[in-house]
């Protein structure tokens, strides 16, 4: 009967794991062993795939546009979630309060993920042009600013920050953010009411209430999300592809655009495995850092 | 003529490593229907309306079907994939029989004589006036290392577009005919609203820095590469002259926005909008596209030939072409269905749906191609263009407009960050020539 029902399990698992398996795990691998080898179309014909150990991981790093992605990227990750996260929890308590029009803001707000980011990009290129845009425009008008911003394309550095950086991470969390604060609605209905009356007959204010109720009954959701929202800023592409492709002077570019202007400008698959290969690490320490939370939690 | 009959497997493992990356370009597009003696596949990128073109492929090849009994199964394939469909291909993936293919010193370089495109030198004589009946610099597009590849059918060649409108308002009559009154009109042209430049006077050309560059520095009387592929050959005054006109043009004149290459800057759209006068160096489409969808701005606009620089006035030019690739048995089909194609009046057709300049001459003096001012002068820029193919595979890799490419490092460092063009260009040299040596089949 175990029996039986172990393998109908494997069974209904299987599909998935084999997708996985086929479109997930096997390109991974394939991508490391890659980055272990010279993997040069302009070369390969001639002269095939030698080990050349550590040699690719040495040469991106020991290109200082590579370093600068990889410091980008972590500036564009913190930045992104940390924001994210920030408002999302903000307007999720909002969105779960009891008022009138409470079901057309969740609709508004969901909006922007029925947006694919490749579409979002486009749109937004649009708003942020240093000639045509309407927030340019409209901050004329107002008085606010003499000159138009150069929203994608100043090249002023402000330490590691920028403006086109900024613009870029307005437009992630813009993109971003509904998926976290559905997440986060959900596990805001999911906590007893009982809970808060009991902190109201103890004379909890608003603010102690979030802060001794809600955040530790959001723990393991924000726990997750942060997790994910590491993960998707770290391997983040199609945004700064799009919208500046991580110009101007590389102030935008991350370790995934890098990746793949060295495989398909240069044919360089190797140094972009070996690119793809820190961002592996990266979110791998991300993961183990999670999954070791989780443990630890399960054991309390 | 061995060479010719070898056929290759049609995909090998690294085909499918190189599928590892490209998974969504593979999977987007490109369902081989599988050849017999009578059939053949064909892989095409749409020009012009992408109903329209299709519809004219299906028919001509009904038309061929009909009188060869040869079934030609064409597939239109995307622009957005197909560079990654062609990259695949090179590499040993999926293949047609033949198709309509570009860039053939780099896939060709890639491919490394097993896969991608197949010379057929041996069929050269199935057109014995080839070089009467085509324009020199689309012929260029189709040779790569002493080998024949194909037949040219559509060139990229790219005059300068202006709007008459803003010269009758700045008092203009002509457009510019040299890089001095370039500078002149730019300025006349160029119009400002406190510190906003509501209106640049004059934009070199597109948003890849290496593709703006090349006319420039053609028309200072400089070559990227010796003849041979194997040496850069960029260290020089011609190159100095080329950039310091540039940079001059964004830093001194100010007529130039410094944002042209960057990723947001639709030069279209600048154009279309009103932000720019004069695009030097137009993307070869605008011509039919203003005519199609921007009904608006008609009697708005012309274009010229690209005006004279120190040297010449050479005109960015690149063609597309039909050929054959390896791993196919069906060669001697394929080059009925190419000879098919390349008839005069066939090729007249696709010009008249398609909208594109043809690299056959008769096409470009026919009626069509002279009913309108424009279409005149696209013909005449013919005669200057200049192949934008260089001899080396390594080419799309120093020209690509991406960060980290060497050429566009050089424009970007120079006329962009203005920074010393001595320096840059002897750092350049030194690159692009690791980069040569790199590729070892050039």
């Amino acid at each position: 009967m175990v029996r039986d029902k172990l393998i109908f399990c494997y069974l209904m698992v299987a599909p998935a794991m084999l997708f996985t398996i086929a479109l997930g795990i096997y390109p991974m691998l394939y991508s490391m062993w890659m980055s272990f080898v010279e993997y040069d179309l302009l070369r390969i014909q001639q002269y095939g795939t030698p080990f050349v150990g550590f040699d690719n991981y040495v040469e991106v790093f020991s290109d200082p546009r590579f370093v600068q992605t990889v410091s980008n990227t972590v500036i564009f990750t913190i930045l992104a979630v940390s924001a994210t996260l920030g408002l999302s929890l903000l307007l999720s308590q909002v969105l779960n309060a009891n008022f009138r029009g409470r079901v057309a803001l969740r609709m508004a707000v969901c909006v922007p993920w029925f947006v694919p980011p490749a579409v979002a990009s486009a749109i937004w290129m649009w708003l942020l042009n240093t000639e045509r845009s309407p927030i340019n425009y409209l901050l004329r008008d107002w008085g606010v600013i003499d000159s138009n911003i150069r929203f994608l394309t100043d090249s002023t550095a402000y330490g590691p920050f920028s403006i086109p950086m900024l613009a870029i991470v307005a437009v992630r969390v813009w993109n971003g953010m509904p998926f976290a604060v559905i997440f986060i609605l959900a596990a805001l209905q999911s906590i007893p009411r009982t809970l808060y009356e009991a902190a109201e007959v103890d004379g909890a204010t608003i603010m102690q209430k979030f802060w001794h109720v809600t955040l530790p009954s959001l723990k393991p959701v924000l726990l997750i999300l942060l997790t994910l929202l590491i993960i998707g800023g770290l391997g983040s592409f199609e945004i700064n592809y799009i919208m500046t492709g991580g110009g101007p002077n590389n102030m935008t570019n991350i370790m995934a655009v890098y990746s793949y202007q060295q495989a398909f400008s240069f044919f360089r698959f190797d140094l972009a495995s070996a690119a793809s290969g820190v961002i592996l690490i990266l979110t791998g320490f991300v993961c183990v850092f999670y999954i070791r939370a989780q443990f630890k939690g399960t054991q309390q | 003529m061995s060479e010719l009959n070898t056929a290759s497997p049609k995909r090998s493992s690294r085909g499918r490593a190189l599928g590892a990356f490209t998974m969504a370009a593979v999977m987007s597009g490109t369902i081989i229907t599988p050849a017999s003696a009578q059939s053949i596949s064909f892989w095409t990128q749409p020009q012009g309306d992408l109903l329209v073109y299709q519809d004219l492929m299906n028919g001509l090849s009904d038309e061929f079907q009909a009188e060869s009994g040869i079934d030609v199964n064409v597939e239109v394939i995307n622009w957005s994939v197909a560079f990654n469909t062609w990259l695949t291909v090179a590499q040993g993936g999926a293949a047609p029989d033949c198709a309509d293919m570009y860039w053939l010193h780099s896939f060709s370089g890639i491919g490394g004589g097993k896969y991608g495109p197949q010379p057929i030198t041996a069929y050269r004589d199935q057109w014995p006036t080839l070089e009467e009946d085509f324009f020199p610099g689309a012929l260029e597009d189709v040779h790569w290392n002493g080998e024949f590849y194909g037949i040219p059918w559509r060139v990229d060649i790219r005059p300068m577009m202006y709007r008459t409108d803003f010269f009758a308002e700045a008092g203009l009559t002509a457009p510019p005919a040299n890089w001095d009154e370039i500078v002149s009109m730019g300025q006349a042209l160029t119009v400002r609203d406190g510190n906003n430049t509501t209106r640049w006077g004059f934009s070199p050309g597109n948003n890849n820095p290496a593709q703006t560059l090349l006319p420039y520095y053609w028309q200072a009387g400089g070559l990227m590469l010796s003849e041979d592929g194997k040496t850069a050959t960029i260290d020089n005054e011609a190159m100095r002259t080329a950039l310091k006109f540039l940079q001059d043009l964004v830093h001194v004149h100010k007529i130039t926005s410094p944002e042209i290459f960057e990723k947001s800057a639709v030069p279209l759209d600048d154009f279309t909008s009103g932000s720019v006068a004069i695009n030097g160096s137009m993307g070869n489409s605008w011509p039919s596209q203003f005519d199609r969808d921007y009904p608006e701005l008609e009697d708005k606009w012309a274009i010229a030939l690209n005006p004279m620089g120190p040297e010449n006035r050479d005109s960015f030019s690149g063609a597309g072409y039909w050929g054959v690739l390896y791993g196919t048995d069906q060669i001697d089909a394929c080059i009925n269905w190419i000879k098919f194609l390349s008839r005069q009046e066939n090729m007249q057709r696709i010009s008249e749906a398609t909208g594109a300049a043809s690299p056959r001459r008769a096409v470009m003096s026919s009626e069509f191609w002279n009913s309108r001012p424009w279409q005149t002068v696209m013909g005449e820029t013919l005669e200057y263009g200049h192949t934008s193919q260089h001899a080396t595979s390594v080419w799309s890799a120093l020209a690509s407009p991406e960060p980290g490419a060497v050429l566009y490092d050089l424009v970007y460092s120079t006329v962009i960050g203005n920074e010393d063009i001595d320096a840059a260009v002897v750092a350049a040299q030194a690159r692009m020539q690791t980069e040569l040596d790199r590729s070892a089949t050039n």
